[in-house]
């Protein structure tokens, strides 16, 4: 158990591309956190630089708050597992997770003994005597994930485990390193370019554009109070729907106007307003699909639309409804779903809202508990 | 859907006569072919198994008892100084230098495909560019060399020799099956704790045997029957077999079952060795080129 701090980490490689930029990142100790990306936004290259796999071109790294910039990678008692499995092919089960214990070693009775175990944890004993290339895609990460933990490593470091697999397969073993995890409480990284995944397995989860660190929080943080437009749009089910809006004085008090339509603040929002008003800056509102209420076409403060389409998905629907401002989304229960066709105003829950500056910063980012 | 094939039905029966007679024509064509190849190591190995007398006997006799005197008086008697001499330089200079550069080849290739250095490309290129000269381009340097050297006549002058040219090939060869190695592998290893050079014995060097399999028949074929230098460079001492072949018929007129019998030897070791190991050899030779 060890907790890890990335300092300023930034990585250039030799050809002048920037990977990672001036990244700050604490792991606790115990914890599993994710780093959640689209591909190429210097999650790997992170991941790697901790491994001792990549030198890190500037910053530091510390583990337990000792610098690990020159440990090489097989003294940093880090274990790893690669999202293409990478087994050793011309050894068997028994022999690959063995590994790790033969170049400590580790004495022969000693490795027969905790590979057999892990073997009955991981339900591969019957496998122990076969050869990489003749396993399925499932068992292979089984066997990967095996040869990580017959050690007692300081960090647990996954890059894309499951990325290969099938969906039931990966959902299977996403459970399984849960908990393991919760067994073990060894501090891990994981990554993944999937937010249910990440969702589902971490304690906390680090989001990553463009080679910087965007945001670090629960998924219910990252989905109720993006800090900018990037996470916002980048995590929920649905993408959220993006609106052109400016700041407007209703009645002494700043509002939001969405075309025609003024649509009032939380006073915690309100706050947040002040001095904007007028001052001929424009905005990005930010409603998820699923804070949307459909209302009558009269209702005060709506916005008006006419139903285009209605995609049923079991109990919820897609709603996607034409306004002045383009097409919107709206996730509602089956039962209440209007008619194609139909006019309708949309109405979101208020305090849930984002607004995004100029620089895609969310003015609202925490202003949702603020009104009590 | 019945759709007839629109063949005339003496046509169809042509097309399968046809067919029936292409497979034992085929056989035919190769047994000629490789009769044709083998004819010349028959005539070798059964006149070595002959006396004087079978030997030029017309016409030729398919039937008679064998006889080793041939190897026996090649080997142990035959003018003073037989051809064992001979067999013991050839293997011992071949193994070495088979042995030398494979091993140091892999090294070279591993290095070549999996460190980054600064003109590593160029290094490549330079290694391969030694063998684009014929070799008798540079005979007399490098007889000068030797001789300055005081190796004349020396087996470790050709131990020498041929190891620094096959290394050109093993390390193009070689170079191929290392980088075709996933490197995540080599990464797993290198967290799981291994060294550098733990990591290229116990991970690189298993997964291109076959490739080191190839390198090193190809190497030891070649050092087995090389001529020039060995012609040029060694007298009596250190001279292998294609030197002591070459120069049999000079010696006492031509003995036609002696000079067989030690044809035979000189095919026999590079033969059993590529059998035992050909397995390997046709993997090594397509899997490292294909991507």
């Amino acid at each position: 158990m060890s907790a890890i701090a990335f300092r300023s980490v930034s990585k250039t490689y030799p050809d002048g591309t920037p990977a990672v930029r001036d990244l700050d990142l604490t792991v606790t100790e115990g914890e599993l956190l994710c780093i959640l990306g689209p591909s190429g936004c210097g999650k790997s290259s992170t991941l790697r630089m901790l491994a001792g796999l990549e030198e890190i071109s500037t910053g530091e790294i510390t583990v337990d708050g000792r610098r690990v910039n020159d440990v090489p990678a097989r003294l940093r008692e880090m274990a790893m597992v690669f999202e293409n499995y990478a087994l050793y092919p011309h050894l068997d089960v028994l022999h690959n997770i063995a590994m790790p214990l033969v170049a400590r070693h580790v004495a022969r009775s000693e490795i027969e003994r905790r590979v057999r175990q892990i073997a009955d944890t991981l339900h591969i004993t019957e496998l122990l005597a076969q050869r990489p290339r003749t396993l399925s895609g499932g068992q292979r990460q089984r066997v990967a994930l095996g040869r990580a933990l017959i050690r007692r490593p300081r960090v647990f470091l996954m890059d894309e485990p499951l990325g290969h697999l099938e969906a039931y397969l990966r959902v299977e073993l996403r459970s399984e390193i849960r908990r393991l995890h919760e067994e073990r409480e060894t501090t891990t990284v994981y990554i993944t370019h999937d937010q249910q995944e990440a969702s589902a397995i971490s304690d906390r989860i680090a989001v990553m554009s463009g080679g910087r660190l965007q945001q670090v929080g629960t998924f219910l943080d990252l989905l109720d109070r993006p800090i900018n437009r990037f996470v916002a749009s980048f995590v929920g089910e649905w993408p959220i729907n993006l609106l052109p809006a400016d700041v407007v004085e209703d009645a002494g008090a700043p509002a939001l106007r969405v075309g025609e339509q003024v649509l009032p603040v939380t006073t915690a929002q309100a706050r947040r307003l002040a001095g904007y008003a007028g001052a001929g800056a424009t905005f990005a509102l930010g409603w998820r699909p699923e804070d949307l209420g459909i209302v009558d076409a009269v209702t005060p403060h709506g916005l008006p639309g006419r139903v285009l389409l209605v995609e049923p998905q079991g109990a919820t629907c897609v709603v996607v409804i034409d306004t002045v401002v383009g097409r919107i989304n709206a996730v509602v229960d089956s039962a209440g779903a209007p008619a194609a066709g139909a006019a309708i105003a949309i109405r979101p829950d208020q305090p849930r809202v984002h607004l995004f500056g100029s620089e895609g910063i969310n003015l609202f980012a925490d202003t949702e508990h603020a009104d009590g | 859907m019945a759709v007839e094939l629109s063949v005339p039905r003496h046509r169809r029966s042509a097309l399968a006569g046809a067919a029936a007679f292409a497979v034992p024509i085929r056989y035919l064509i190769a047994s000629a072919f490789v009769g044709f190849c083998l004819f010349p190591f028959y005539i070798v190995i059964t006149t070595a198994l002959k006396n004087e007398h079978d030997i030029f006997a017309w016409p030729p006799v398919w039937r008679f008892t064998p006889t080793f005197a041939n190897f026996y008086n090649a080997l142990f008697v035959f003018g003073g100084q037989g051809a064992l001499t001979f067999v013991i330089n050839s293997i011992v200079i071949t193994a070495f230098s088979t042995i030398l550069s494979t091993g140091l080849g892999a090294m070279a290739a591993y290095g070549l495909a999996r460190f980054d250095f600064a003109g590593r490309k160029h290094l490549a290129f330079w290694i391969l560019s030694t063998r684009f000269a014929p070799p008798i381009a540079f005979i007399v340097p490098m007889y000068l060399m030797v001789q300055k050297l005081g190796l004349l006549d020396t087996r470790l002058a050709l131990v020498l020799i041929y190891t620094s040219m096959n290394l050109s090939l093993v390390i193009w060869l070689l170079r191929g099956f290392f980088t075709d190695i996933p490197i995540e592998i080599e990464e797993a290893a290198r967290v799981d704790g291994y060294t550098r050079l733990q990591i290229f014995r116990r991970v690189a060097l298993p997964l291109v045997l076959p490739g080191i399999v190839t390198a090193a028949i190809l190497s030891a074929i070649f050092s087995w029957n090389e001529f020039l230098f060995a012609t040029i460079l060694t007298q009596t001492r250190a001279a292998t077999l294609p030197v002591y072949l070459s120069g049999f018929s000079n010696a006492m007129g031509l003995a036609w079952g002696p000079y067989m019998a030690v044809g035979v030897i000189a095919v026999l070791p590079i033969a059993l060795f590529t059998l035992v190991l050909q397995k390997h050899l046709v993997r090594g030779l397509t899997f490292g080129a294909v991507r």
